[in-house]
């Protein structure tokens, strides 16, 4: 469970700290991992089964994830010709 | 009740971040190594103790003590690498720890799992993206591109190390504070870990196994009508007309 929560922390600084888009999500996947760590750790703790199912659920999000974002990372790409985040500043508020 | 334990967590999670600061990339010199590689070290070596002192038999072999230092370093990797093709690669590293580290925990399908929808299907997807959107700056400033500014600057790295510090001390410090009650063993099945899991996903979760079902088949939709609505505006190169294909465009 430490390590779940080492690893989500990590993802967590990449993802505010990273400014490539493709690496931000890279991080997402990092904290995904983070959790699913944790998942399996407390199913194995508590003698159940279910940790283990979320897992495979964390793991449809995760997929799900990954092709919306990279789609939505693509078409953004494709506007700008740039992977900064900071390039789309002009979307604040 | 275990005090010095939560002391150590809270110290491990102040020394890895420090090190996770000094490995960002920055602006100007090469990262410190002299001093980064140590505290990583440290840190790594913090959180096999606290794995020793606290965490389960399963937890204790040599085997996943490993595994948590590669899946450790790896993630370190991912974030403070400045080229994005090695930071997937880097991220195949840590699912694979990971993998093991679950096969190692007694939950072999998941991990399974985890070795072909992660490294086999996601990492695929983002080799693939990362070389879509590198592509176009080939020539002779490839070398520029492939380390392009804005992946040489982290924004604003003591903030987020700070937020990540904070983040991952009260986690741990919770962690460990709860003590560490036996855990009650997983009932032994003679079918094996597979079998449990499927049975388990289709009886209790039967509902849920449909609803994800479903959800990737709109997350697919989504993906196509996303990628491809800007297509033909933004495309370089001569625009075809739909009907011109074929009369003196060759297809192929």
């Amino acid at each position: 469970m430490i390590v779940g929560a080492m690893l989500f922390g990590l993802g967590v600084v990449g993802f505010l700290t990273r400014r490539n888009l493709i690496i931000m999500f890279l991080c997402t996947e990092v904290m995904f991992q983070g959790v699913l760590v944790n998942f399996v750790a407390m199913g194995q703790r508590w003698g159940n089964l279910q940790g283990q199912a979320f897992g495979l659920f964390v793991l449809v999000i995760a997929a799900v994830e990954a092709g919306l974002g990279l789609a939505i990372v693509v078409m953004l790409y494709r506007r700008r010709g740039t992977l900064d985040a900071e390039h789309w500043r002009t979307m604040r508020g | 009740m275990q005090d010095w334990l939560v002391y150590l967590a809270y110290f491990v999670a102040a020394i890895g971040s420090t090190a996770v600061y000094a490995a960002l990339p920055r602006e100007g010199a090469a990262p410190r190594k002299s001093f980064m590689i140590p505290m990583l070290g440290l840190a790594i070596g913090g959180v096999v103790v606290l794995l020793n002192k606290f965490a389960g038999p399963a937890a204790q072999s040599w085997y996943s003590i490993i595994l948590v230092v590669l899946a450790l370093g790896g993630a370190v990797r991912v974030v403070t690498h400045p080229k994005p093709v090695y930071s997937a690669l880097y991220f195949v590293m840590v699912v694979l720890s990971t993998a093991a580290l679950m096969v190692v925990c007694g939950a072999e399908f998941l991990g399974a799992a985890l070795v072909i929808v992660y490294a086999g299907a996601i990492l695929v997807t983002y080799v693939f993206v990362i070389m879509l959107a590198q592509q176009s700056h080939r020539g002779p400033e490839a070398q520029v591109a492939a380390t392009s500014d804005f992946d040489r600057h982290a924004r604003e790295p003591f903030a987020a190390v700070a937020a990540g510090f904070v983040l991952v001390a009260t986690v741990a410090g919770v962690i460990v504070g709860q003590g560490s009650t036996p855990s009650t063993p997983m009932p032994n099945s003679p079918d094996g870990n597979t079998m449990e899991i499927g049975r388990v996903l289709l009886t209790d979760f039967a509902v849920s196994v449909e609803l994800a079902g479903v959800l990737l088949m709109v997350a697919m939709i989504g993906a196509i009508a996303l990628a491809r609505r800007r297509f033909p505006k933004h495309e370089e190169g001569p625009a075809y007309q739909p009907g011109e294909i074929g009369r003196h465009v060759k297809p192929f």
